[in-house]
């Protein structure tokens, strides 16, 4: 509670912390849209970074929603997101590589940065 | 001038997110060919190659989408310092990635560091631009 007051109290918390989000989904992006569209040996390739970048994306998500929880939480846009990033992660996890589940991951993925500019604007 | 539409439409929300996905599309493959020269993730030469059509398929998309966003409200993003930062940031950024894209022996780890340094400043300066919005009533 008191890191969720710090980020939301304090002038740079919030923007700093946004910009990183932003920064790390379109590099995660990137990783993950090319992984799933080239060779078995580039996504092997990317993994590391692919992870690196998802675990960025991950922490600084965390802070955001902790600077203003409540909001959130009764957010449908917010609520949307979370279920299609379910949704893209149950998809690369439990089906095989193939082209198809290229474009449903590149899809959920696009569809989740709808709903994040919905966040703030509904 | 002629408006397309305004900042309160229910289009700007959505081509922003048309904005931010054609930046991840840009960004994301225009890191990981800079990552590939300095020596870290695809190893593989011919990615350079392979991923500039997508490269420039992000490029479109943002050179669309960014005009756009900036006409629906441009007087408020004249005065903006991180929009006006960001432009700066973009033009060298672009002639930057022109510049070692006709010629890829100019792809040097200097430059591949400068170009990921030169895209990084302009996400972090283009995400500010919401946060130096000063709203004149």
């Amino acid at each position: 509670m008191a890191l969720s007051r710090a980020i939301s109290e304090s002038t740079w918390g919030y923007p700093a912390i946004g910009a990183l989000h932003v920064l790390a989904i379109a590099l995660f992006g990137g990783a993950v849209l090319i992984s799933n569209f080239s060779t078995v040996q580039d996504a092997l390739q990317l993994r590391k970074w692919k992870w690196f970048f998802f675990v960025v994306v991950m922490l600084t998500g965390i802070l955001l929603f902790a600077s203003n929880a409540v909001r959130y939480y009764d957010s449908v846009c917010f609520r949307a997101k979370l279920i299609l990033l379910v949704l893209a992660a149950v998809n690369v996890l439990f089906f095989s590589r193939s082209r198809l589940r290229a474009w449903v991951s590149a899809a959920l993925l696009a569809t989740a940065i709808f709903a994040s500019r919905g966040i703030a604007f509904f | 001038m002629f408006v397309v539409f305004t900042k309160e439409s229910w289009l700007f929300p959505v081509i922003q997110s048309v904005h931010l996905i054609g930046l991840t599309i840009l960004v994301g493959t225009i890191a990981i060919v800079d990552l590939h020269v300095l020596g870290f993730g695809i190893r593989r030469p011919s990615i350079s190659t392979d991923l500039k059509s997508w490269t420039s398929a992000g490029l479109i998309t943002m050179a669309i989408t960014g005009p756009l966003l900036f006409w629906s409200d441009w007087q408020r993003y004249v005065h903006n310092p991180a929009f006006l930062a960001k432009m700066v940031l973009l033009a060298i950024a672009v002639l930057t990635h022109f510049a070692v894209r006709r010629k890829p022996s100019q792809h040097t780890r200097l430059a591949a560091v400068l170009s990921l340094l030169l895209w990084i400043s302009v996400v972090l300066a283009g995400r500010a631009i919401a946060d130096f919005d000063i709203r004149v009533v």
